[in-house]
């Protein structure tokens, strides 16, 4: 009893040793091509950056009149140094190209009758679609946040900071259902549980500016009944302090009353 | 303050005295003329009212007048002295519609002109408002380019480069002029003109030669309505500017009814000008300093004419302070994510309790307004948020400014010009700060 124990977990970990010598050659070539391409990445990032600092490449594109693609490129370019965006970029095309060579030499180093490297690398392309959209849906997120938070304070809304939490988590969660879809996790799940809460926070939004705005609806309607009934005659409302003054006829020389007393132009 | 019609304010132009002709009527051959003026597309009325001005302010000499060719031949009524030209060939830029300030078509339209003319000594380029421009004031923009000093022009005199009019507003009026372009200009560019970006102008050619330069980039980019800065550029070259008064002459004002739209257009402009040409404002230069300054009235003894003045100061505080006072501080409840990633502690802390005050006292100190400013071009520059995002969230802090600015020239409102000025000083005071800033922002951030 004891032998057959002996001798089985002997076997295992033959196995698991066996798995790992098949398995360790991988990562270590993946390793040594990704530490490999990045050398060579920041070797030619510098020599490049050398030549063209030394033939003044920064100061010949912007001083090039007339030109529209330099100019875009120099306002694009990190420190506004078009130099500095061709470096960076040569060192980040050789890395990946190091992470490719990585992978191709990872997949070589299995034998060919193992079933991982037929699973784990398209698992592994699906991990990283799955974080790439979860990154731009994070950046998306933060920048509709953004917009609707400004153009709301703008515009005087007091529940502008709840409207541009609603726009994030609407954007994340959008964001994380997709996500996971591409992951195959969930399968139906997801969706249906998506739709729930996407359906969920849509309705809480609609009611609570629908509730929150009553008011605000109810005064609109009594103003234009009233302005209605009494042909007109009756006070127009407050300009909001934002409120820029206008003209009639735009194209006519001839000015008009302004319709608010501030100019802020 | 009531609105003038500046053309009624002026009296009416006399008829030009005849110029001499020849047999076949055509005005005699006389000298190549020496100033060309630049119209944009005008109404027939518009039109005819402008070139009236413009023979009554020129009797004696023959001028250029360049009009686009989408004027109507009925407009094109013969002047003794004005000949009426089409601005370029095919192909060339040409003026359009007239936008409410002059931009980067109008000077590379009029810069084509100039170079196929090279008996020219001053052009005149005009925008939307040209009608309201008495001949008195169109006869001293030319002047000053021609001959600045008189007749007698002192030897060594610098010539005159750009000359533009100066507006007499009242205190409600041109406030993101009297908040951020004039004190940006006299601080950074050491210019103490009081509109940097004109509706109107009178330029030299060598001057219209450089704004064409500038224009042409703008042009490239498909740009054609672009903002240019002129007084920077002429700060630049050496090239000295003046202002002459034009009493009467009401602002032009924007087509864009959307006040977010336009204030982010012309102060993205106006940051991106001063980005470029960071190297030259980083050099010590001297300021122009405080001027003589009007100084508000000492309270009166009599109980009730200071009870007036609260009265006068809380209706205004009710009907136009009051929301702007609102905006900013719904903007400092909700923004301090996006001002904390522009600002350094102490200007929040500032604005926090400017937050705190009652309307009646509501009064942003000028040093923290200028610095706010400046950290808002810095981060323009740095790129440090998404730069319409920027310039949105500096909506909320000009209102404060615009609210302390009205609440102080309330009670008097020749107090307005103080607060401009000192404003303006103040922006001066605090250039080393944006200077350090710009250098070292690492340093410094928040």
């Amino acid at each position: 009893m004891g032998q057959q124990i002996e001798t089985a977990l002997r076997q295992s970990i033959q196995r698991i040793v066996l798995v790992l010598v098949h398995f360790l050659p991988g990562i270590l070539a993946f390793l040594l091509a990704v530490v490999l391409f990045a050398l060579v990445g920041w070797l030619c990032a510098a020599l490049l950056g050398r030549l063209l600092t030394a033939v003044g490449f920064d100061r010949r594109l912007a001083e090039r009149p007339g030109a529209g693609a330099p100019a875009l490129l120099a306002d694009w370019s990190p420190a506004n140094s078009p130099t500095l965006l061709a470096t960076r970029a040569v060192f980040w095309l050789c890395l990946l190209v190091g992470v490719v060579v990585g992978i191709s030499a990872f997949d070589a180093s299995y034998s060919a009758d193992t079933q991982y490297s037929a699973l784990l690398l398209p698992y592994v392309a699906h991990i990283t679609g799955a974080v790439l959209i979860l990154i731009a849906g994070t950046l998306v997120a933060r920048f509709l946040a953004r917009s609707v938070l400004i153009g709301a304070v703008n515009a005087q809304l007091h529940y502008a900071r709840f409207l541009s939490l609603g726009i994030k988590w609407l954007v994340l969660v959008l964001t994380t259902a997709m996500a996971l879809d591409h992951l195959q996790i969930g399968g139906s799940i997801v969706s249906v549980a998506f739709g729930i809460l996407f359906g969920g926070i849509v309705l809480t939004l609609s009611l609570a500016i629908g509730l929150g705005s009553r008011d605000l609806v109810s005064r609109s309607i009594e103003r234009s009944f009233d302005f209605n009934k009494t042909d007109g005659k009756t006070d127009a409302p407050a300009p909001r302090p934002t409120e820029v003054t206008t003209m009639v006829e735009p194209d006519s020389a001839a000015r008009s009353e302004p319709v608010a007393s501030l100019r802020h132009f | 303050m009531p609105p003038v019609d500046p053309i009624a304010a002026i009296p009416e132009p006399e008829p030009p005295p005849s110029v001499a002709e020849d047999a076949t009527g055509s005005i005699s051959a006389r000298a190549p003329a020496t100033l060309l003026v630049a119209l944009p597309v005008l109404a027939p009325d518009a039109l005819q009212s402008t070139l009236t001005h413009l023979a009554a302010a020129f009797p004696d000499e023959s001028l250029l007048v360049a009009t686009p060719d989408s004027t109507p031949d009925a407009a094109r009524q013969p002047l003794p002295n004005l000949r009426l030209l089409p601005y370029a060939a095919e192909g060339q830029p040409a003026r359009g519609e007239a936008p409410w300030v002059l931009t980067a078509e109008d000077y590379a339209a009029t810069a084509a002109l100039v170079a196929a003319n090279p008996a020219l000594q001053c052009i005149l380029l005009l925008g939307e408002t040209a009608p309201a421009l008495g001949p008195a004031l169109l006869r001293s923009l030319a002047d000053c380019i021609r001959s600045p000093h008189g007749l007698r022009t002192p030897p060594g005199a610098q010539a005159i480069d750009l000359a533009v009019p100066r507006l007499q507003l009242g205190p409600g009026e041109g406030l993101v002029n009297a908040a951020l372009l004039y004190p940006f200009t006299r601080a950074l560019f050491a210019a103490n003109i009081r509109f940097p970006l004109p509706a109107n102008a009178a330029l030299s050619p060598r001057m219209a030669q450089r704004l064409a330069l500038a224009a042409e980039r703008q042009l490239a980019l498909r740009q054609p309505r672009a903002l240019l800065w002129p007084v920077a550029d002429a700060a630049i070259a050496g090239y000295a500017v003046r202002e002459l008064d034009a009493p009467g002459l009401l602002p032009p004002v924007p087509h864009e009814n959307d006040f977010n739209a336009l204030f982010a257009a012309i102060l993205g402009s106006l940051f991106a000008d001063i980005d470029v040409r960071a190297g030259y404002w980083q050099r010590a230069r001297n300021p122009i300093g405080p001027a003589t300054l009007p100084t508000p009235s000492p309270l009166n003894a009599d109980p009730q004419a200071n009870a007036e003045l609260d009265s006068k100061i809380a209706g205004a505080v009710g009907s136009e302070i009051a929301p702007m006072i609102e905006s900013f501080r719904l903007a400092n409840d909700n923004l301090q994510e996006l001002w904390a990633l522009v600002l350094p502690p102490q200007s929040r802390l500032a604005l926090k309790r400017l937050a705190a005050l009652p309307a009646a006292t509501f009064d942003m100190p000028h040093s923290v307004w200028a610095r706010i400013a400046y950290d808002f071009a810095l981060a323009y520059h740095l790129r440090t948020l998404n730069r319409g995002h920027l310039l949105g969230a500096m909506v909320p802090l000009y209102l404060a400014w615009a609210a302390s600015h009205l609440r102080a020239s309330a009670a008097e409102p020749t107090l307005s010009a103080a607060h401009i000025a000192a404003t303006a000083a103040a922006f001066e005071q605090e250039r080393p700060y944006l200077v350090s800033r710009w250098r070292w922002p690492d340093r410094f951030n928040p």
